[in-house]
C-alpha cells in the first residue's frame, strides 16, 4: 500500500510537472494594442466556410438554395477571371454544405477552366481533380480540404510570377460571394447572433486599401467594388453596436448586385 | 595521433560544419510550417480543419509579432506556432480588439511549439501575438497556422 501510494505520488507529482513544463510565463492579461511596436501582418482572409461554420451552428439553413454551378461567361481580362475564380471556390463551399454531389464536380471543372485561363492551369489539376473524385464519393471533408487547397495553390502559383494583385482578387471574390450568402440566409431568419457574423471592418478596410493599390484594372467590376466597399462599410463598422436587421438587407443588396456583376459580362 | 589521422580527424570536424551551416543556411518559413502542422496534427482529430494558408517570417530572441485576424463567434480555434530551430522557445497568444487576452487556459508552450485556443466571444479582429522566447540562433524562422470547427 505504502509503495504504490509512494508510485501514486511520483506519478502525480510527474503529470504535474509535465503540464507545468507545458506552460510558458503567464502572458499579460491586458496589452495596449494602439502601442505595439511590432509590424502587424496582413490578415488571412478567412474561407467561406469558416463563416458558414459559424452560420450552421445558428440554426439549420437550407443550403440548397444558394447551391449554384451554371458555367456563366468566359473572360479574356484576367482581373475579371481571378474575381471569379474567388466566386466559383466559394459557391463549391456553398455545395458541400448542400452535399450536392453533382455541382461540386461541375464547380471542380469550372474551376480548373478558369485557372487555365489565368495561366495556373498545371497546379491547379491535381486539386480539381481530387475535388471531383471526393465529390464521388460524397467524401466532403476531403471536398473542403481540396478546395482550400485550390485557393492556396492558385494564390501561390500567382505569387510567384509576382501577380500578387490577381490573388487578392481571388480572396476578394470569395468573400463577396460569401458575404452574399451570410446575408441571404441572416435576411431570411434574423438574428443578433448571425448579423454580428457581419462584424468585419478590418477585413473590409483591408480589401479597400488592396483595391486602391491597383490603379492598372481599370475595369468597370473594380469601380463599383470600390463605390460597394465605401457604402457597406458604416453598415457593418458598428463597434460594440448590434447590425440591425435593416443593415443586413441592405449589404445583401449590395453584394448580390456585385456578384451578378462578376458573373455577367459587361 | 599521425598526421594523417590529425588531417583526417580535422576535414571531418570542418565537413560537420559545414553540412550544420549549411542546414541552418538552408532552413526555412517552409520548415517551420511542417513543425506548426505538426502541432495541429492531434486537433484535425478532433474535428478541426486547417487552413492551408498560414503566417512566417523570422524574429531574433525577444523579438514579438502581431498578426490581426478576424474570427467568428461561434467557430472555435486554435493557432499553433513552430519553428524547426529546436533549442528554441516559442510563445503564441491572443488577444481582443481592446487588448484583453482572449485564450483559453488549455493553450501551451512546449519548446519550438506553441498553440493557442480561442473560442471568440464576439465576431470582429483579434490579434495573435507571436514571440521567440529564446533561441542559440541570430534570427529564428516561425510560422503560425490556424484551424477551426
Amino acid at each position: 500500500m505504502i509503495l504504490f501510494t509512494r508510485h501514486l505520488t511520483l506519478i502525480v507529482a510527474g503529470a504535474c510537472g509535465l503540464a507545468l513544463s507545458a506552460h510558458g510565463a503567464q502572458a499579460p492579461q491586458h496589452i495596449n494594442i494602439n502601442q505595439l511596436s511590432t509590424t502587424v501582418e496582413d490578415v488571412v482572409v478567412p474561407l467561406p466556410n469558416e463563416i458558414f461554420g459559424a452560420l450552421n451552428k445558428l440554426g439549420a439553413v437550407n443550403w440548397k438554395e444558394h447551391v449554384r454551378s451554371d458555367k456563366g461567361p468566359n473572360f479574356t481580362e484576367r482581373p475579371r477571371i481571378a474575381l471569379l475564380l474567388g466566386t466559383v471556390i466559394a459557391d463549391g463551399f456553398i455545395a458541400v454544405q448542400a452535399e450536392d454531389a453533382s455541382a461540386v464536380k461541375d464547380i471542380g471543372q469550372r474551376v480548373m477552366a478558369l485557372a487555365k485561363g489565368i495561366g495556373v492551369g498545371n497546379s491547379i489539376t491535381p486539386h480539381a481533380k481530387a475535388i471531383i473524385e471526393a465529390a464521388d464519393k460524397r467524401n466532403w471533408e476531403n471536398v473542403r480540404l481540396e478546395l482550400d487547397r485550390t485557393q492556396n495553390s492558385v494564390q501561390q502559383a500567382m505569387n510567384e510570377v509576382h501577380d500578387e494583385k490577381l490573388s487578392q482578387l481571388v480572396s476578394l471574390g470569395g468573400w463577396l460571394r460569401g458575404t452574399e450568402v451570410l446575408t441571404s440566409v441572416v435576411k431570411q431568419h434574423f438574428s443578433a447572433d448571425g448579423a454580428e457574423l457581419l462584424h468585419q471592418p478590418d477585413l473590409l478596410s483591408y480589401f479597400q486599401t488592396r483595391l486602391k493599390a491597383m490603379p492598372e484594372f481599370n475595369l468597370p467590376i473594380i469601380h463599383q467594388i470600390q463605390d460597394a466597399l465605401v457604402e457597406v462599410k458604416p453598415l457593418i463598422d458598428v463597434g460594440s453596436a448590434r447590425i440591425p436587421a435593416e443593415s443586413v438587407k441592405k449589404v445583401n443588396e449590395i453584394t448580390t448586385r456585385l456578384g451578378a456583376g462578376i458573373v455577367t459580362r459587361d | 595521433m599521425n598526421r594523417f589521422a590529425k588531417v583526417v580527424l580535422r576535414s571531418g570536424a570542418l565537413l560537420a560544419a559545414v553540412i550544420v551551416m549549411q542546414r541552418a543556411a538552408c532552413a526555412s518559413v517552409d520548415d517551420a510550417q511542417s513543425f506548426a502542422l505538426q502541432a495541429a496534427e492531434p486537433y484535425v482529430k478532433q474535428g478541426f480543419q486547417v487552413r492551408e494558408d498560414y503566417w512566417g517570417g523570422d524574429l531574433a530572441s525577444g523579438e514579438k509579432k502581431a498578426v490581426r485576424q478576424q474570427l467568428f463567434k461561434g467557430n472555435e480555434y486554435w493557432f499553433w506556432l513552430g519553428t524547426e530551430v529546436d533549442r528554441a522557445k516559442v510563445s503564441v497568444h491572443i488577444y481582443d480588439s481592446d487588448g484583453k487576452l482572449a485564450e483559453e487556459p488549455d493553450s501551451w508552450e512546449k519548446g519550438h511549439f506553441a498553440a493557442a485556443h480561442v473560442i471568440p466571444k464576439t465576431t470582429g479582429s483579434y490579434f495573435i501575438i507571436v514571440s521567440v522566447e529564446q533561441s542559440p540562433e541570430e534570427r529564428t524562422h516561425w510560422a503560425l497556422v490556424y484551424g477551426f470547427r
